[in-house]
């Protein structure tokens, strides 16, 4: 267990050293800093611009920097040859992996709580004033949960970059960083459409029964990143419930660990 | 334990994880969907191949957080494509969907989407068939919208008006704008409901409406009138075609008819009275009088061409009855298959 906390502790602080990634924070803060100004795009639903693009860009955000810092905290080991320095030091390659993973999800999730800090102030100055009926018949927004609920939303958020990370570190181990991040990014996207591609396997949409089984098959295996975003549920103030909660963050739990236990298989493999 | 031993008890460890998740998964999706959590699905078919559709679809889920903000400028770009004119009105249709598809929560362009099939294209096309596919599409859009906005007015609101000023359903467009007064909305729409069913005509059910607002708002002189109007030419007749007594009825429909022959509202109580009198010919007399009176009577004329249909005489296609006879038909596929499955 030191063994992992202290590379994990190690690759928290130089995380925060990467300039790339600060760059990143700071346009991220910026525009969510600002997303209140988006919402002259639709007059009459500002609140609902606000929630949107808020959210929206925190997600965003925290899925290009956990993919970039993902690809790239192993490759950097192995190019700059640190790697055998700790390897030859009682630090196993699963240490390793999981010390990298977990220092790498704490800078991740150190950026999007700050991310998460700025809207909710936002959204406490904004949304009040948003929220009140311009004109006859305009929308009159419940705002019973919606604290709650945006606070959950940053949490399922965390979780769901939690699973983004573990793919983006694993798929390190396997190709280059640049080639990593478009799986990376190519499985975040695909997986935002999981519950499509299930729809698709139905047998009443798709006749094909091989097309089924692949559809199926990618419908079984990708994780379903949409079950980490509840905006639909912020927006007509459904709240979002404790155990819902929980099963997203075991389900979250779940594939991170089949992840990082494939990663284990491969890096075992791989010749440093 | 050797390096291939732990290889193995890790594969067995992994898919044992991918087995153990599918009853998780499962349950987050039935609870997803049970809460409210999940966004709806159902996707109306605008064109026989819904490509962009699909492709919107894909483009919003890869968006994910900004898939409002491409919805604004898709909608920008419809409006820019609007005011180059003619020719443009099918290409426009795609934005408007994209947009739809892309930002379900933004109702203007559910609104604009269904008037632009239902009023703009209706009249791009003299074939009544066609039409009739407009205004259903129009309608679909409206009630998909809805699906996404169950909580607003709106929408609501856009497919009562549709009902009562393209497809002249009357009782429809009474049932949806009742569903509008449930959520916040204009005094207007109350109004409305109660010309809906004196247009059909069902005056009790009109006066109750112009009733309510007078009581809500005493100075709505709009109601005040009808409700005066209603009473001294129409609500006679009304109460004796309910105890049957149809002659007093026609006749009592009769004392405004001969002040003013070509009145609208009394030509439909009389068609009306001798259809419940059963006397279909004659009603046909009326609704025809009157289809041809005022030549945008839509209601009139789906009247006439039912009524010939039942008849057994030729019937005179319009857009309006086309579409209710295609919504019969629907209902009663529904309602065997239902009666099948039990």
């Amino acid at each position: 267990m030191r063994a992992i906390y202290r590379v994990a502790r190690a690759t928290y602080y130089e995380g925060w050293r990467r300039r790339f990634l600060n760059g990143i924070l700071v346009f991220a803060i910026l525009i969510i800093g600002s997303s209140w100004v988006f919402t002259y795009l639709q007059p009459g639903a500002e609140l609902k611009m606000l929630i949107d693009v808020g959210l929206g860009s925190i997600r965003f955000f925290g899925m290009l920097i956990a993919v970039f810092l993902g690809t790239r905290l192993i490759p950097d080991e192995i190019e700059k040859r640190t790697i055998y320095t700790l390897l030859s030091k009682p630090v196993t390659r699963m240490q390793f992996l999981l010390g990298k993973y977990f220092g790498g999800l704490a800078t991740v999730i150190s950026n999007v709580a700050l991310m998460g800090a700025t809207f909710y102030v936002v959204f406490l100055v904004k949304a009040p004033q948003f929220a009140q009926p311009t004109e006859e018949g305009s929308p009159v927004y419940s705002m019973e949960f919606m604290y709650e609920n945006i606070a959950k939303a940053i949490v399922l958020n965390f979780v769901e970059l939690a699973v983004v990370m573990a793919i983006a570190v694993v798929a390190s181990v396997v190709f280059s960083w640049i080639l990593a991040a478009i799986v990376s990014f190519f499985v975040y996207f695909v997986g935002q459409m999981s519950e499509f591609f299930g729809h698709l396997a139905d047998p009443e949409t798709t006749a094909n029964p091989v097309a089924r089984m692949i559809l199926l098959t990618i419908y079984r295996v990708l994780p379903h990143f949409e079950n980490f975003d509840v905006r639909e549920s912020i927006l007509t103030d459904i709240p979002v419930i404790w155990p819902y909660m929980g099963k997203v963050a075991a389900m979250g739990a779940l594939y991170v660990a089949v992840v990082l236990a494939l990663g284990y298989l491969f890096f075992n493999q791989r010749e440093v | 334990m050797n390096n291939t031993v732990k290889q193995l008890v890790v594969g067995i460890l992994i898919i044992g994880l991918l087995i153990g998740m599918r009853p998780l998964s499962d349950a987050i999706s039935y609870d997803r969907l049970v809460l409210g959590y999940a966004r709806p699905t159902q996707v109306t078919k605008i064109l026989q191949y819904d490509a962009p559709a699909m492709t919107s679809v894909i483009v919003g889920a890869m968006l994910g957080g900004f898939r409002e903000v491409a919805a604004s400028m898709l909608w920008m770009k419809t409006h820019s494509m609007w005011h180059k004119g003619a020719g443009t009105q099918w290409d426009a249709l795609y934005l408007m969907r994209m947009t739809t598809l892309l930002d379900p929560h933004w109702l203007e362009p559910w609104r604009i989407t269904a008037w632009h099939c239902a009023y703009n294209l209706y009249v791009e096309t003299d074939d009544e068939e066609k039409r009739a596919e407009l205004v259903e599409t129009g309608v679909n859009v409206l009630k998909e919208g809805i699906s996404w906005n169950p909580d607003r007015y709106d929408l609501y609101f856009e497919l009562g008006w549709t009902y009562f000023d393209k497809i002249r359903d009357y009782e429809e467009a009474a049932r949806w704008m009742g569903a509008a007064v449930r959520f916040e909305h204009p005094e207007y729409i109350e109004r409305l409901i109660a010309h809906g069913w004196e247009r059909v005509p069902e005056m009790e059910k009109a006066l109750m409406w112009y009733d309510y607002c007078l009581k809500r708002r005493p100075s709505d002189h709009t109601a005040k009138g009808a409700t005066i109007t209603i009473r001294e030419r129409y609500l006679p007749a009304s109460r004796l075609i309910d105890e049957g007594r149809f002659e007093e009825a026609a006749d009592a429909a009769d004392m405004y008819l001969t002040i003013n022959p070509q009145a609208t509202l009394a030509l439909h109580m009389k068609a009306h009275v001798y259809e419940r009198a059963g006397d279909l010919e004659k009603a046909l007399e009326y609704w025809a009088l009157a289809a041809e009176n005022y030549t945008l009577d839509y209601h009139a004329r789906a009247k006439v061409a039912d009524l010939c249909e039942q008849l057994g005489w030729p019937v005179p296609e319009y857009a309006s009855h086309i579409y209710m006879r295609e919504q019969q038909l629907k209902q009663q596929r529904e309602m065997a298959i239902r009666r099948d499955a039990n």
